[in-house]
């Protein structure tokens, strides 16, 4: 390895108001390594990113590219100096070929033959191994394939540091596998790659060394031979985490939510869900996995009456709940709830307090033209007790909360209105370790109590140890629906890409 | 929450308590306002801005006629201008009068009903209401001009010079004043030319300077090529100008506006009645009477004729102005006919001031209309 | 050279000096104004203030105009509070004006204690509907509320402009276009010398109040505001609740029609709303949309206007340069707005390391 260093960060300190999102934070990238910048959410690793492609400024500290100091005014001085961003959110025209997309924006580019720049978008690809039809629209591509793109499109104007952020989030395993071989290719290549990730088992698996990020603060790079997963964790969260979940023997089977043929369709008139059926016990988790957009949500929001059915039938309780709103069956005295994947931008009010919070539910209930707010302000104070939610108090907008707090909040407002069906869509999405098992032992308290759980979830081992079944959607079908002990992440890996459980289970995969 | 309810009401019992004291007092108002009986403070309001070069302009040259004359006796003005023709003038008025004014000339016919309501509140104050009709015995009086006279000077100047026999008329608004500004003007144009057309175009504005110089424009385009009007702006003329056709103006001298098109202009003397009532009423003799002069009161006039006349126009129109003046004539003597030819005013006969107070029909000669 | 960054950390205090800077500023810069045309500025502050609170009659008068900025900022703040930008209040007010002159006109011959009721429902009904069409086509095809509320206001304005050149023309003004001066049963009372609307306006502001904080709708109105999504998620009936509201926030600025011809005018003209309607779009905001502030708020814009007409006789100052004394008071204080949200990063060309900061 080239012990040449590439960037180099000393004593970065960024502020929002009164929020000190990076403090002092310095960090050493060498030339052709894969750096992995480790750190729960909230532990400044995006801001510290954003500093580095010249979104933000920093307030002070500086920067160092092959030992020169530099400064950023702008995405474009970063990218003038080889540094390529690939965002979460790719930042494609849908419309346009990939070849169209990679030129975009760039200076010159009109007059350069079709064919030559082609030619080069094909030299680039083989000498990293990216798979692209430089011709294919990109709403032709799936996620790796859009990835790809992005990252040639960074590759194409000269970058040799490439920072991704959390690029596997939308992959399944395979396409992490291929993404992780390319970034290998390029690391040969002499490319620096600062990869940007929660997810401990990638971290070993791919980085050269770590560094670790907590409360804003650098607490140390390590190289990966010299340490391990439970090393790190502790780097990250401070002390020592058992990171393992408890699965609930589940006791009874009564059915309470039966789904049959079940096809729902969007505004463009596209099958977003299509002919699914399932059954879902009470005491029991139903894991969903799926690469992201695969229906999940639309599944969810269609057994909470807020999406359209276009066929099929939902039974709670053998009653069928299609084409009643979600006002109805709150009124049928249903107890089903629904924990939206958009916390604060469908199951809370933002800018109101936990008290507001909790009436929004519970008050179509009350008789009368005025609202009364006494039951909502003990069951604040209840909640707040028990699941030790962090608050200045309980008229404090939710939305200053931080993730975890607001999970609880939501959570725990569904959990006292005692439902017996549960749907909750990605519950610990943005929590750090110890808020994400405080939720996972709220749901197997849930579960004891005989609840029925629907659990949308992105982490396959988070589902493989929490569920009980796991459902795959591929493109709005099931693909197979698994004992969630009797499975590995391979097979799941696959039913996500679209294959049929038993042609997985064929191939003795 | 409970804090902030209890500031709203302690807030709306202090406003009642003040409101309350507003009612006692405004008795108090009218007496300060009556003991400035002897020193009088004139209010004006104005439909436009001063600075029009119209009708406006002209009221405000006679308050600083008035001014000027009587500044020494301790008589002062002040003014309002762009005050609308609604509930704002009642405002303007009542305004005015908190200020110390005690004596109001409202100049615009909108703002009648509004006096007539102000002047019942405050009967210390003495109203004078331009161009309307309405009027007590006590203090509120209405005043006009017999511009018509004088407007009939200007159609002989325009039918003089009209080549084509047409002559555009850009009117304001279909009230018996401009309807009657209209028939005098038409009558003058026939007495020289009697085959010759006047063409109205209404506006339904008094002051809208954009709005009349296109009205203009499309008569000239019409074929007309001397364009009159009864409107507020030089708007018109200035469309003449532009056309190279010729203009009659309306209110006071505009010979700078449109230098090449501009003939001369029925206007205002308002100074010589607004200090002969004010020297009234610091004399102590003044009385509620309506008023309506006309040349030989000096209150009308025509401007100047200029060059752009037609020739022997100045000795053609000074003749007739003789025989206004000695009373040998009168624009509204018979027989005038209407649009459809029938008789209106019989051989022999003058038009009563209260048919021409409400005149709602146009004489022959007028091509255009009124609506019902 | 600049940046613009969201500010997260303003104190109350901070913000309030913002404010207070920003009117500070506007003084000093028409204040030189004021001196090019030769007038003292301090004396003409002054005088404005004099102008609203110098006589009993002056006061009176600003209450007058503060009355219907109120109830108007009332009925818009119900739509801005579910994020609907109701652009439409001057409309809704001439349709209510419209409503409540029809019975004023044609049923004159019913007793005051009748009459006046009818006129104040018809005005409610009038304005509520004028908000309700926008809101229905909102609802149900998805139109642009602001341009819909917008246009509305031209067609309510040239509808009264017709009525008032043609059918409603009064016959006794020999021609003029004017509607007919209302008969007295027509006129509502006064109390304390200021017509019944101010009553009116502040048991509004306590019910709007209550309302929106107390109530079951106002509760549901606040989290369709905040988020429809939720809304639908709590089983709310969005659609049926914009439109209720809608209708609520209409024949809340109708009423002010209704004030405005029966309290005020004592008759129905195009300019009856007069720009009230926009108005109170700057002073709702500028209140945060909250009832008690809409009082102050609204008060202190009345003073501004009432200062603006007092100069001009005062001082004699034309009205064309007293409104723009009004109009760099207002900007100064809606652009110190900006400034409380945000702040300035000026930086140094040469030191990129120095980043200063500007108020």
């Amino acid at each position: 390895m080239n012990n040449e260093v590439y960037i180099k960060i000393e004593n970065l300190t960024k502020t929002f108001g009164p929020v000190v999102a990076n403090n002092n934070v310095s960090l050493e990238v060498r030339k052709g390594e894969i750096h992995a910048l480790l750190g729960e959410n909230g532990s400044g690793k995006s801001t510290l990113m954003n500093m580095l492609s010249g979104i933000y400024t920093p307030d002070s500290g500086a920067i160092y590219i092959k030992g020169k100091k530099v400064s950023f005014r702008n995405p474009k001085d970063s990218m003038a100096l080889g540094i390529g961003m690939i965002h979460q959110h790719f930042k494609l025209v849908e419309v346009l070929t990939a070849k169209e997309n990679i030129i975009a924006g760039q200076k010159g580019t009109f007059f350069i033959g079709s064919r030559k720049l082609s030619q080069k978008i094909r030299d680039i690809s083989d000498r990293y191994g990216l798979a692209v039809d430089p011709d294919k629209k990109v709403y032709n591509m799936s996620v790796g394939e859009k990835q790809t793109v992005e990252i040639l499109k960074v590759l194409y104007r000269g970058a040799e540091i490439l920072i991704l952020d959390e690029p596997t989030a939308v992959l399944t395993p395979q396409e992490t596998q291929s993404l992780f071989n390319i970034l290998r290719k390029m690391r040969q290549a002499g490319c620096s790659i600062i990869i940007i990730t929660h997810k401990l088992n990638e971290v070993m698996e791919i980085s050269d060394r770590i560094t670790v990020l907590r409360k804003g603060e650098t607490f140390g790079t390590v190289n990966k031979t010299d340490t391990s997963a439970n090393e790190l964790t502790n780097l990250m969260v401070g002390r020592a985490v058992d990171l393992s979940i408890n699965r609930v023997e589940k006791k009874n089977d009564s059915t309470i939510l039966k789904v049959k043929e079940l096809t729902v369709t969007d505004e463009e008139n596209v099958k977003a869900l299509n002919t699914v059926s399932f059954t879902l016990d009470s005491g029991e988790i139903l894991g969903v996995a799926g690469v992201a957009g695969s229906g999940q949500k639309e599944l969810c929001e269609t057994i909470a009456g807020l999406y359209p059915v276009a066929s099929g039938v939902i039974e709670y309780n053998d009653e069928n709940i299609v084409g009643k709103n979600p006002r109805d069956i709150i009124k049928m005295g249903i107890s089903m709830s629904f924990i939206p994947e958009d916390r604060l931008g469908m199951g809370l009010i933002a800018s109101m307090g936990m008290v507001d919070n909790m009436i929004l539910k519970e008050y179509q209930n009350q008789k009368g033209l005025f609202i009364e707010k006494k039951t909502a302000k003990n069951l604040s104070q209840k909640l707040v007790e028990k699941l030790d939610i962090n608050t200045p108090g309980i008229y404090h907008p939710v939305r200053q909360l931080s993730g975890g707090n607001i999970q609880k909040v939501l959570l725990g407002r569904e959990i006292e209105s005692n439902p017996h069906l549960l749907i909750t869509a990605y519950p610990v999405r943005g929590l750090d370790i110890n808020a994400s098992y405080t939720i996972y032992d709220l749901l197997n308290e849930q579960k004891e109590k005989g609840v029925g759980i629907l659990f949308i979830g992105e982490d396959l081992d988070v589902l493989m140890e929490l569920c009980d079944r796991i459902m795959v959607l591929c493109n709005g079908e099931v693909t197979g629906i698994v004992d969630a002990a009797n499975v590995t992440k391979e097979q799941l890996g696959l039913m996500m890409a679209g294959e049929k459980w038993e042609d997985v289970i064929g191939r003795g995969a | 929450m409970k804090k902030l309810l209890a500031l709203m009401l302690a807030v709306a019992m202090i406003s009642a308590a003040l409101l309350s004291g507003c009612g006692a007092g405004s008795s108090g108002d009218d007496s300060a306002a009556s003991t400035g009986a002897k020193a009088v403070k004139a209010g004006f309001i104005y439909i436009g801005p001063i600075g029009d070069g119209g009708y406006t302009y002209a009221h405000d040259q006679g308050r600083l006629f008035l001014e000027k004359e009587l500044g020494a006796k301790g008589v002062t003005t002040t003014f309002l201008e762009n005050v609308a023709e609604d509930a704002s003038s009642e405002k303007a008025m009542k305004d005015l009068i908190d200020q110390g004014c005690n004596v109001i000339f409202a100049t615009s016919f909108g703002y009648m009903e509004y006096v007539d309501r102000v002047a019942k509140e405050y009967p210390d104050v003495k109203f004078f209401h331009c161009s309307g009709y309405l009027s007590n015995d006590t203090n509120f009086v209405n005043y006009f001009g017999r511009i018509e006279q004088t407007r009939y000077l200007s159609g002989i100047a325009a039918a003089l010079k009209s080549k084509s026999g047409k002559i555009g008329y850009v009117a304001a608004k279909q009230i018996p004043e401009v309807i009657r500004g209209i028939n005098s003007f038409t009558l003058g144009v026939q007495s020289v030319s009697p085959t010759a057309t006047v063409n109205v175009k209404w506006t339904d504005t008094w002051y809208d300077p954009t709005l009349e110089k296109n009205a203009a424009t499309a008569l000239l385009n019409d074929g007309c090529d001397v364009i009159a009007q009864h409107q507020d702006t030089t708007g018109p003329q200035i469309a003449a100008e532009e056309k190279n056709a010729f203009a009659i103006g309306y209110n006071s001298d505009s010979s700078k506006a449109a230098p090449k098109a501009y003939i001369t202009a029925p206007i205002w003397n308002w100074g010589v009645y607004y200090v002969d009532q004010v020297q009234k009423i610091l004399d102590g003799t003044w009385k509620a009477e309506n008023y309506w002069g006309g040349l030989k009161e000096g209150v009308v006039d025509l401007a100047p004729i200029t060059e752009n006349a037609a020739p022997g126009t100045k000795e053609t129109v000074e003749a007739i102005k003789a025989k206004i003046l000695d009373g040998s004539f009168n624009v509204f003597a018979g027989p005038i006919k209407d649009q459809t030819g029938a008789v209106r005013v019989a051989e022999g006969a003058v038009m009563s001031d209260e048919d021409q107070l409400s005149c709602k029909w146009f004489v022959q000669g007028v091509n255009g209309k009124i609506d019902k | 050279m600049f940046r613009v960054v969201k500010r997260t950390d303003l104190t109350r205090r901070k913000s309030a000096t913002f404010r207070l800077l920003a009117i500070l500023a506007a003084l000093v810069t028409s204040g030189v104004f004021l001196m090019l045309l030769g007038f003292n500025p301090l004396k003409v502050y002054v005088s404005m203030l004099d102008g609203s609170f110098g006589s009993a009659y002056r006061f009176k008068e600003a209450i007058i105009k503060t009355v219907p900025l109120v109830v108007t900022s009332l009925g818009i703040a119900v739509a801005f509070r579910m994020k609907f930008w109701n652009i439409g209040a001057e409309g809704q007010i001439i349709m209510g004006a419209f409503g409540a002159t029809y019975f004023a006109l044609f049923f004159n011959q019913l007793p005051a204690v009748v009459l006046i009721p009818l006129m104040m429902l018809a005005a409610i009904v009038a304005g509520g509907l004028w908000a309700f069409i926008p809101a229905f086509f909102k609802a149900h095809f998805g139109t642009n509320e602001t341009l819909f509320t917008l246009m509305m206001n031209y067609i309510a304005l040239k509808w009264i402009n017709y009525l008032q050149y043609g059918p409603w023309k009064d016959p006794k003004a020999l021609g003029f276009g004017k509607i007919a001066m209302f008969k007295d049963n027509a006129l509502m009372p006064k109390l304390f010398g200021i017509h019944m609307g101010w009553v009116l306006a502040v048991i509004l502001v306590v019910i709007m109040y209550i309302f929106i904080n107390k109530t079951k709708r106002g509760y549901e109105i606040q989290v369709i505001g905040e988020s429809e999504n939720t809304a639908r998620y709590a089983g709310m009936n969005v659609k049926k609740i914009i439109l209720s509201s809608l209708f609520l926030s209409g024949a809340i600025c109708g009423l002010v029609g209704m004030f405005q011809v029966s309290g005020v005018n004592g008759t129905l003209t195009y300019q009856v709303a007069g720009g009230v309607g926009y108005t109170a779009i700057i002073t709702t905001w500028l209140a945060g949309l909250s009832a008690p502030v809409i009082v102050i708020v609204c008060f202190l814009f009345a003073v501004l206007q009432q200062g603006g007409t007092f100069i001009q006789t005062a001082f004699q100052i034309p009205a064309s340069a007293a409104q723009l004394i009004q109009g760099l008071i207002l900007f100064f204080v809606l652009g110190s707005e900006f400034f409380v949200q945000y702040r300035l990063i000026i930086r140094d060309g040469k030191n990129p390391e120095k980043v200063k900061e500007a108020a």
